[in-house]
């Protein structure tokens, strides 16, 4: 689902990924882990697209993600879901219409997106929130909104940068375990982070990243 | 198609109402820029009438030489009249001429008497056509006009003169100051587009990462930028009536502006059209340019 084959990522004399190279499968659930300044961020946009890697090649559910023009960028978008640390929510709109935004953009019909935007809230235990506004939240219950918006659309792959990094144990505990009920519906989980007693509670592959170097 | 653009219309309506104040400031913005060209455009418009109006203030006296016969002054006046830059010829007689001056002014009438007959001589008013108005045309007419029945040619030679060097500065002041207001007011609004955008930003951004393509983004911004310039546009054509009712009263108090279209305070649907449509436009490419901007900086 996921392959990278020796890629490498350079900004101006700083070069921050080195040759790396790696495989997930379809349904896999693996950390990218590392030290902060690592390259998980940098890794993780280059699967997403914001950046270009600067030489290698990265194929994304089959996209080629190396070679992406402005106007194929959306249509690797459209089959990713990606959770952020700082949520990136639309803070006036409402919990319903930010999670619709994802169905929104693919020109889902109204009556589509309120089915499966209510079917998702529930998933992540918000039924009824819908109406609320993201700044009405609690820190976990907005990470549930942009898990929310990023799985929707059910994409191949789920991308998650720090997703637990706001968050109380608690909270933490709780995004996780959404996480892996997502994965076990046979999505591809991939989640960037250096929280070591996650990883503990909840074992899976660890890809580790050490100045740029990938290693397992 | 039409369930696309009803999406569009939606969006775009629900941004205009939950971005109220930004499009405002927006819209604002972009009357300001029309009211300032507008104003330019019509103070030029009123000189160009008014200096129009002074065009056709020039003509010639021919003063027709003692001891012409009234025969030989109408073959003289239908030799003028077929001259092509001339566009219409009065022929004053001497016995008009005099009864005009008496008229006119009144104490001169005992110096006439002492004078004689021939004090006031006849004469011809030539009106030329606006394009033979120029120093150089002017003067090459009045060289092929000179004929031996004219003891005098009297046209303004000076006036003519300052008239067309006036007329020349205004043009190129008018170009200058044209084209500084264009690019104040593309600057202006370009730049308000942009921070009403950058504004925006996070909505934007969380657009194009949950896989929004350019024209979904960009689609209900154009209509924002219409709406925008429509109502910037209404607000301008509104302060310009007003300033003009104002305003152009008190200037032709000061300057005749004899028959200049302006004078009546209205815009003119012309005028009123032009304003619409560079309103529109002004906040569409506005809007455009700072969506497209965003779009490739964003991630």
């Amino acid at each position: 689902m996921i392959r990278l084959y020796h890629v490498s990522k350079s900004y101006g004399s700083a070069q921050v990924l080195h040759d790396v190279t790696f495989r997930l499968s379809k349904g896999e659930f693996a950390y990218l882990t590392g030290a902060s300044g690592a390259g998980k961020s940098t890794l993780l946009k280059l699967l997403y697209g914001a950046e270009a890697p600067t030489s290698g090649k990265l194929l994304v559910g089959g996209v080629d993600a190396s070679k992406l023009g402005p106007a194929r960028l959306p249509l690797l978008r459209r089959n990713l879901g990606v959770i952020f640390q700082d949520f990136k929510l639309i803070p006036n709109r409402t919990v319903f219409d930010n999670v619709g935004l994802a169905l929104e953009v693919i020109g889902a019909e109204r009556r589509e997106i309120s089915r499966r935007v209510n079917a998702v809230l529930n998933v992540v235990g918000l039924g009824g929130k819908g109406e609320r506004r993201p700044l009405d939240l609690s820190g976990g219950e907005q990470q549930r909104v942009a898990i929310a918006r990023a799985i929707v659309n059910d994409p191949a792959v789920l991308l998650a940068d720090e997703p637990t990094g706001n968050l109380d144990g608690a909270m933490a505990v709780e995004v996780m375990e959404i996480l892996l009920s997502i994965n076990l519906r046979g999505t591809t989980v991939l989640i960037a982070t250096h929280d070591n007693g996650l990883m503990e509670r909840f074992p899976h592959r660890r890809l580790r990243l050490n100045a740029g170097r990938m290693s397992e | 198609m039409s369930a696309t653009l009803g999406h569009i219309l939606r969006r775009a309506a629900r941004s205009l109402w939950e971005n109220l104040s930004l499009n405002a400031v927006a819209a604002g913005v972009i009357a300001a820029a029309l009211l300032l060209g507008g104003a330019f455009w019509g103070a030029m418009s009123t000189l160009n009438d008014a200096v129009e109006v002074w065009e056709r203030d020039v003509h010639l006296s021919a003063y027709f030489a003692s001891g012409v016969d009234e025969a030989r002054q109408r073959a003289v006046l239908a030799e003028v009249q077929a001259m092509p830059e001339v566009e219409a010829v009065t022929w004053v007689t001497a016995t008009d001429a005099r009864a005009y001056l008496e008229e006119r002014v009144p104490d001169i009438q005992p110096i006439l008497v002492e004078l004689g007959e021939d004090a006031v001589p006849a004469s011809l008013e030539i009106t030329l056509r606006a394009r033979y108005i120029g120093d150089e045309t002017l003067s090459d007419f009045v060289t092929r006009l000179q004929r031996a029945e004219f003891e005098e040619l009297d046209y303004g030679k000076e006036w003519v003169e300052r008239l067309t060097a006036f007329l020349g500065l205004l043009k190129a002041l008018g170009a200058a100051l044209g084209t500084l207001l264009v690019m104040a007011a593309v600057f202006l609004v370009g730049n308000t587009m942009h921070l009403v955008t950058y504004a925006r930003r996070a909505e934007l951004e969380t657009m194009k990462l949950v896989g929004a393509t350019l024209q979904f983004i960009a689609a209900p911004f154009l209509i924002e930028g219409a709406v925008q310039g429509l109502i910037g546009a209404l607000l301008a054509i509104g302060a310009l009536s007003g300033l003009k009712a104002v305003l152009l009263g008190r200037i032709q108090e000061l300057v005749p502006l004899g028959q200049a279209p302006l004078a009546d305070g209205s815009l003119g649907l012309s005028t009123v059209l032009g304003l619409l449509t560079v309103g529109v436009l002004l906040g569409v490419v506005g809007c455009g340019s700072a969506v497209l901007r965003f779009w490739r900086q964003a991630p």
